[in-house]
């Protein structure tokens, strides 16, 4: 049984079909990203896991069964969902301590968790206080606080600095390890390139693709440009063995579909020279965007 | 008991409910002085022989509007700040942690109560008794002060179901003031007694200021206040529980 389960999920508001009869499953013991661009339909998903909102259609099941029966809640999901939501004029410990009450979970676990995402020192200040990385913190303290078997972040990332981002990619990957299921959101590929296990791709509230990482990049396909001695019979040779290849011109042709590693041999085998390799663009976040059939997307 | 400790430690954490508790008894407490040090004596007297008011408890209804308010806030708070989706995380069924919060309403309600009768009584009846004015019989100031004390719970009740019901913060305040103190006394103008079953008359009956014939008793009052706070907070259950939460 899947951790979690999205079947056949439709969420209608008002004229625009949020999420639109979307199916995927989330297995323990990895990290799945999430990914699609603003306005795809992850928080709407996200939140139908959670059992914050009903589905038009279909399902969201967690463990097997509708969120809202979930028997011990906090210690089932924890989840992230917005750094703003919090009182302002309440500090960040005694956030913390009203979901701690509410579900029977010691005072002590509090402070524990307070020093997990490093905000020990800053857990007496009123939220409103805080910058957009110290509420992440504490959007992630709050999801972590009943230790739960599963984990959902929206865009968990949004305004950690480099040492954060690695910080929270140690973290996810750490949780997954102890075989905990890590449901995470973002709008670019890169935030969670290095840390996912999984890819769940989603536009306009459907399902793009799923699938491992190595899979989708392979799919997605990286173009690679290639400058060699006799571009035309290498191009050729290229093509007859599957790969895409772009026009040839001065400056060489592009190839998709074909590693490097597969060029260079195919170069070799024909006697020909390379006098250049070269990966375009931001590769992973490209061969994304293509997936999604938008390259003009905001990244 | 969990969902009650959470609602509370969520309530008295924050500055808002300190202040407007702060600033209510203060208020009353100005005035209770100026009002039972000042006020004129032979005033009083005629009213008391009308039996419309009498000396103590006279407030100025301050506090009572700010624990409306606090009522309408226990609520509102959440879904204005987005700390909604974290409660709802903690109680998916959602019932429970409403009938928590209403619990803490009736709560703080009670404190703010005592707290009235306390400032109030604390300094009007020795300051009448030194004038020399006669005041109600104890019986029956403790029969006053116990409606004061239920009428702030019921009212910070049917603030709470006003704001489950509304959502919106400031939308809520403005309808749990506009239709307690204005469109639900506007039936008294009508003929009949049909506004004595109205929150403004049911809280004045409850207070022991309408006395007379047709009226209800303070007994009376307090069933009909606090039927209509069940019904709106039941309302406001309802619509919680099967709304979405995207906020």
């Amino acid at each position: 049984m899947p951790e979690l389960e999205v079947r056949n999920l439709s969420k209608r508001y008002g004229k625009t079909l949020a999420v639109d009869d979307l199916s995927f499953e989330v297995e323990a013991g990895r990290v799945t990203g999430f990914l699609g661009p603003n306005g795809s339909g992850k928080t709407t998903t996200m939140r139908a896991l959670l059992g914050l909102l009903r589905p038009t259609r279909g399902q969201a099941l967690v463990e097997g069964r509708r969120p809202t029966e979930m028997a011990d809640p906090l210690r089932t999901i924890g989840a992230a969902l917005e750094a703003t939501a919090f009182h302002p004029g309440r500090n960040g410990r005694n956030h913390l301590r009203t979901l701690a009450a509410a579900a029977r979970i010691p005072r002590s676990r509090v402070d524990e968790v307070l020093e997990l995402v490093e905000l020990t020192g800053a857990e007496r200040r009123r939220v409103k206080g805080y910058s957009l990385g110290m509420r992440q913190r504490l959007a992630l303290a709050a999801a972590l606080l009943g230790e739960p078997r599963i984990l959902i972040l929206d865009e968990p990332a949004n305004g950690l600095d480099p040492k954060g981002m690695r910080w929270l990619r140690d973290l996810l990957r750490a949780q997954a390890a102890e075989g905990r299921t890590v449901l995470v959101s973002s709008h670019l590929l890169s935030e969670v390139a290095q840390t996912a296990d999984e890819l769940v791709v989603i536009r306009d509230g459907s399902l793009v693709a799923q699938g491992s990482m190595a899979e989708l990049t392979a799919k997605g396909g990286v173009r690679i440009r290639v400058r060699a001695s006799q571009p035309d019979q290498l191009a050729t040779a290229l093509a007859e063995q599957g790969a895409t290849v772009g026009d040839v011109g001065e400056g060489g042709f592009e190839v998709r579909g074909a590693s490097g590693e597969q060029i260079g041999e195919e170069a070799l085998r024909q006697g020909i020279a390379i006098y250049e390799l070269a990966p375009q663009g931001s590769t992973l976040e490209e061969s994304f965007f293509e997936l999604m059939g938008e390259e003009e997307d905001e990244a | 008991m969990n969902l009650l400790q959470s609602e509370w430690i969520k309530l008295f954490t924050t500055r808002t409910t300190w202040a407007m508790l702060g600033i209510g008894l203060l208020c009353e407490g100005l005035f209770a002085g100026l009002f039972s040090g000042l006020v004129s004596l032979d005033g009083l007297t005629e009213l008391e022989e009308l039996e419309t008011t009498e000396p103590v408890p006279t407030g100025t209804g301050l506090l009572m509007v700010l624990v409306l308010i606090l009522g309408v806030l226990i609520i509102t708070s959440e879904f204005r700040h987005g700390t909604s989706s974290s409660t709802f995380l903690a109680t998916p069924k959602r019932w429970p942690d409403l009938l928590a919060k209403l619990g803490i309403a009736l709560a703080v309600g009670v404190v703010a109560g005592l707290a009235f009768v306390l400032v109030n009584g604390g300094l009007s009846i020795p300051l009448f008794e030194g004038r020399g004015a006669e005041l109600p019989a104890t019986d029956r100031l403790v029969e006053i002060y116990a409606g004061v004390v239920v009428s702030f719970a019921l009212l910070a009740a049917f603030g709470m179901g006003i704001g489950a019901i509304v959502r919106n913060q400031v939308g809520a305040m403005i309808a749990a003031i506009a239709f307690f103190f204005i469109v639900s006394a506007l039936p008294e103008l009508l003929p009949g007694s049909i506004g004595e079953y109205f929150p403004a008359q049911a809280l004045g009956s409850l207070h022991g200021h309408v006395e007379g014939d047709g009226t209800l008793n303070q007994l009376e009052g307090g069933f009909v206040l606090a039927a209509w706070a069940a019904g709106l907070v039941a309302l406001g259950t309802l619509l919680v529980c099967s709304r979405d939460v995207s906020e």
